[in-house]
């Protein structure tokens, strides 16, 4: 399917959902909707990468799950963040700061 | 991996939440479409496509919840299992085998740890060296092994280039009392920075320090152990500060160890610990403890961090000899012979590692141990070919429906790996089996070791250590087991497996023959040592001590520990025993200063004077002992006569004490192994000797008499022995009492006299010699026992696994032997066809099992007794065994063999 979006970094996709997450719990299509809105349509993510990486950080301990009614009345399988999981959300912002940092230094170095 | 282990458990409730949550992604995605305008098929296509799969997105999450290596591991095990459930035989039969190998090995390896291995509970322990004296030390000797005097431990306190600190230390048996009945007890005499240097903590109070070692006498102070401040005091909280009566000489408790410390040997567990500065009062008459000739006490270091071992013992030897050479001038050393002032000047300091601290409980089992510990492993690597023919047996059996995988497509790895499944699952079985079993056989090897009034810190528990042993050993034994089958499975060619008819395969014969022979020589090696070991018990139990044990008890008692004076306790001594002698249950009785048959002796060498003057060449077993000593242990006098009353009647200290008769003359009796070492089996009679071996010692003593040789220390020792008459310092006393009637009538009548002469006396043995010949030969027991047990074993699973095969070879030429039967054979060559493979099978084994045995027996040769690891007799009756049983395991299959029915032979297929 061409598009003219990008694909999600290798590895961002987790933090993207931690920080998601971190706001609210929110259940699995909340999350692919907010996913598609934070990115403004910028970034693809596909929904297919997004129950396995749901799954993933619920065996690291990073999110919690809890059925609970949603928005619509249904029954939905609602993620939050745990402690851990709130760490782990600060140290990959600040080493993606950091990286972005440094990229953005080099691009700079280029352009003088 | 334990929580993916964990999600198999509950992967029910899992799917269904999956399920539950994409069903609610989609429902959601379908109505958000429909609502942007799309019809609702349409709407359900785009859904679906952007999840990219329901079925893929499910197979990734599984994914996750278990890898998929493991899921597949755990689908095999399931299928193992279900398998082995619809055999239950098979299965009880392989996991009882490997039960028992792994069984067997866990309980020795349980003991090898806690006695050889194991590291002291305390700070650092690899940094303990133990400090040892390498020579000739000139020393009146107290104690077991690596002794040295307590001022070289302190000259070694202050090498502080090389040890962090440098502690010593003494066993001993102390009479304690809190308050009631004074009990004997064991207790460590200890220098002041024993508990700082191994980092012990207190649990109550505090510890010795070395304000604690200063000045002999001056520290009345003791620290209690643990469990003996629980079990003894009913840990009490006010104990710090009471006082405790060690041998009637009250000291202060100024603490209570930590629980875990129970001191430095796993053989022996102190109950309090006293200052070494404190001996005179813990070991009644001992004067000597600032002597350099005097050697007393175990002496371990601490390197510091940054010194090797190497290091410190090599640049330890200069300010070793020069102390040697000190030595010389301060004490006797100069009036020594120069023979022996030059093996003292020869001598060298030696530092081994010690981090399990010091036991001479460890330095008497760890060879006998690892004997034990070899054999268990060649019995559970027995096992495992068992449970491989096994394996093989059923392989065969089932080997179609592995072709019928394979030909279906599964891979040869995966079929291997199936297979490997099943023996690593047994395996397991068994080992969970084998560490329940454990204790069990744990209690009963640490009921074969020697115990006397320490305890011991043995114990069967199942820790840590044992079962990750025990998960090692099963792991590798499935492999080991598995891997047979497997290979086989993964060879063989699919096209032919399915063209032949079920049951008719070849099964890996050569294989299964390879295994039997390997379990022949194995058996081999285990019978063998059997042998070995019974051959070594029975010859010494044959041989005895050279003396009537039947009817004979000995007690000790130590009336210095509750504080008789010499004078008293040799009043004492004398009243007791003129009790014995008159009392009706008594034929003959006697003392004697040093028991026997415990594993100690007085040593020292003897000056003699003879045509011309010379010193035994190595130190003569020495003892004192009362008139009718031999006579009471039926010992003969073969020339001269036995001590009267007058020769110790003038009992005159001088020197060691030496007992003077009226006349002046001072008398000794030899053996008859004194006699042909030193007089070349001349008559000695009226020889001179002397104690010691300097050039001053004049032989002033007669020899009066020989007697035949009885063994002192041990059953299996044969040694010079040298008896002077009793003299008076009873320190304490040693009784043999011959009697009539029942050991328990007797028993009776001798406590009744020792109560009416002390309640309070301590008796620090009472036994019939009989039990003390069976306890100096606990080990041999233990070898004897445990080979045979062992042996047996093998033999049983060899002929288990001989009888499968012949079984199969039958099955498989029935049609052959119908044949020849049918042709005209004879019965009896049908029977010859089947025994004659059998017979090739063992005859091989025992081939290939003899050379092991032979690179095997060095490891035993020490343990033996007249007899050697290559016996000719011991491994042509083994041979015998095992051809007689493999025959007669072999001769069902032949029987059934030879009842084929030819007709019905040629009828199969």
């Amino acid at each position: 399917m061409p598009s003219s979006k990008f694909p999600i970094p290798q590895g961002t996709l987790d933090m993207l959902i931690l920080q998601i997450v971190s706001l609210e719990p929110v259940h699995g299509y909340g999350i692919a909707q907010r996913l598609d809105q934070i990115s403004r349509s910028v970034v693809h993510a596909n929904q297919g990468s997004l129950y396995p990486a749901l799954h993933r950080l619920e065996l690291k301990g990073w999110l919690r799950a809890e059925w609970k009614e949603s928005e619509t009345g249904r029954e939905a399988k609602f993620y939050s963040l745990t402690a851990s999981g709130r760490k782990q959300l600060a140290a990959e912002k600040q080493s993606w700061a950091r990286l972005a940092g440094a990229v953005q230094l080099i691009f700079n170095e280029g352009n003088r | 991996m334990m929580w993916q282990l964990a999600n198999w458990f509950r992967r029910k409730k899992l799917e269904s939440d999956l399920d539950r949550e994409l069903r609610y992604h989609l429902d959601r995605r379908i109505i958000d479409l429909e609502r942007s305008g799309l019809p609702t098929e349409e709407a359900r296509r785009q859904a679906l496509l952007e999840l990219g799969g329901v079925t893929q997105v499910q197979e990734e999450v599984r994914d996750i919840w278990l890898s998929r290596w493991l899921r597949d591991f755990v689908y095999d095990l399931r299928f193992s299992a279900r398998s082995f459930f619809r055999s239950p035989s098979f299965t009880a039969t392989t996991v009882l085998s490997l039960a028992l190998g792994i069984g067997a090995t866990t309980a020795l390896y349980s003991l090898i740890d806690q006695i050889v291995l194991r590291a002291l509970p305390v700070d650092h322990p690899e940094r303990l060296v133990l400090i040892d004296w390498i020579g000739f030390q000139y020393a009146e000797t107290f104690g077991t092994s690596n002794v040295m005097s307590y001022p070289i431990c302190q000259d070694l306190q202050q090498k502080k280039d090389f040890f962090e600190g440098v502690l010593c230390r003494a066993a001993t048996t102390i009479s304690a009392s809190t308050g009631g009945e004074p009990k004997l007890t064991a207790a460590e005499l200890v220098s002041g920075n024993y508990f700082s240097l191994l980092g012990v903590r207190p649990a109550l109070g505090r510890l010795l320090t070395t304000d604690d070692d200063q000045t002999p006498g001056s520290s009345p102070v003791v620290v209690l152990s643990y469990d003996f401040w629980k079990n003894q005091l009913g840990g009490a909280a006010d104990i710090v500060g009471r006082k405790v009566l060690v041998n009637q000489y009250p000291m202060t408790v100024v603490g209570v160890a930590a629980p875990a410390f129970h001191g430095i040997d796993v053989g022996e567990v102190p109950s309090l610990w006293i200052p070494a500065v404190m001996s005179a009062q813990a070991i009644p008459g001992f004067t000597t403890m600032l002597d350099r000739r005097t050697r007393w006490m175990q002496i371990l270091g601490r390197l510091k961090q940054n010194v090797s071992l190497q290091q410190a013992q090599t640049r330890l030897q200069p300010w070793f000899k020069s102390m040697l050479d000190e030595d010389m001038r301060r004490t006797n050393v100069s009036r020594a012979s120069a023979e022996l002032r030059r093996q003292f000047l020869a001598s060298t300091l030696e530092l081994t590692p010690a981090p399990q601290g010091h036991s001479v409980l460890r330095q008497g089992l760890s060879r006998p141990l690892w004997v034990l510990f070899v054999a268990t492993a060649v019995l559970l690597a027995l096992a495992c070919l068992n449970v491989a023919g096994l394996f093989l047996a059923r392989g065969s059996a089932r080997h179609r429906e592995i072709s019928t995988r394979l030909a279906l497509g599964a891979s040869r790895g995966r079929i291997g790996r199936q297979l490997l499944a099943d023996s690593v699952l047994l395996a397991f079985a068994g080992g969970l089996l084998g560490v329940v079993m454990s204790p069990i056989a744990v209690r009963a090897l640490i009921a074969f070791l020697p115990h006397n009034s320490a305890a011991n810190d043995l114990h069967a528990n199942v820790d840590t250590h044992l079962l990750v042993f025990a998960s090692l050993v099963s792991l590798a034994t499935g492999f080991l087991a598995g891997s047979a089958p497997a290979f086989q499975a993964g060879r063989r060619s699919l096209d032919s497996s399915l063209r032949e008819r079920g049951g008719t395969s070849s099964g890996g014969l050569l294989l299964r023959r390879g295994i039997v022979t390997a379990q022949i020589a194995f058996t081999l090696i285990l019978v063998v040592a059997a042998g070995l070991f019974i051959r070594t018990l029975s010859g010494l139990l044959a041989k005895g001590p050279g003396f009537d044990t039947s009817s004979l008890i000995s007690f000790g008692i130590k009336p210095a520990l509750t504080g008789y004076s010499d004078d008293e306790a040799n009043q004492l001594i004398r009243r007791i025993s003129e009790e014995i002698r008159t009392s009706g249950s008594t034929r003959a009785s006697a003392i004697a200063r040093v028991q026997l048959l415990l594993g100690g002796a007085w040593n020292n060498s003897l000056t003699i004077q003879d045509r011309q003057q010379f010193v035994t060449d190595r130190e003569v077993q020495l003892n004192a002992v009362t008139p009718g000593f031999f006579a009471t242990l039926g010992a003969r006098i073969v020339a001269g006569r036995d001590f009267n009353e007058h020769d110790a009647l003038n009992a005159i200290a001088v020197g060691q004490s030496l007992p003077v008769s009226q006349s002046g003359r001072r008398v000794v009796i030899v053996n008859d192994a004194f006699v042909k070492r030193y007089f070349g089996g001349r008559n000695p009679l009226g020889a001179l000797v002397a104690m010691g071996s300097g050039p001053g010692t004049k032989p002033d003593t007669e020899i009066i008499g020989v007697v035949e040789n009885i063994s002192y220390r041990s059953v299996r020792e044969q040694w010079e022995q040298a008896y002077y008459p009793i003299g008076t310092e009873f320190s304490g006393s040693n009784f043999y009492v011959r009697f009539r009637g029942t050991p328990e009538s007797a028993f009776r009548s001798i406590r009744a006299i020792l109560r009416k002469a002390d309640p309070a006396l301590p008796i620090t043995y009472f036994r019939t010699l009989d039990e003390q010949i069976d306890r100096s030969l606990n080990t041999e027991h233990m070898l004897a026992a445990l080979s045979s047990s062992f042996g047996t074993l093998a033999l049983l699973l060899s002929l288990v696994g001989l009888y499968g095969v012949m079984s199969f070879v039958v099955t498989q030429r029935t049609r052959e032997i119908g044949i020849r039967l049918a042709l005209g054979a004879m019965r009896w060559s049908a029977i010859w066809l089947v025994l004659r493979d059998a017979l090739s099978m063992i005859l091989s084994g025992i081939a290939i099992g003899l050379p092991f045995v032979w690179a095997l027996g060095r490891l035993v040769e020490s343990q033996l007794y007249d007899v050697k690891p290559s016996d000719p007799a011991v491994i042509a009756i083994t041979t015998l065994i095992l051809c007689s049983a493999g025959l007669g395991a072999a001769l069902i299959p032949a029987h059934r063999a030879s009842s084929i029915n030819p007709t019905d032979a040629l009828r199969v297929e």
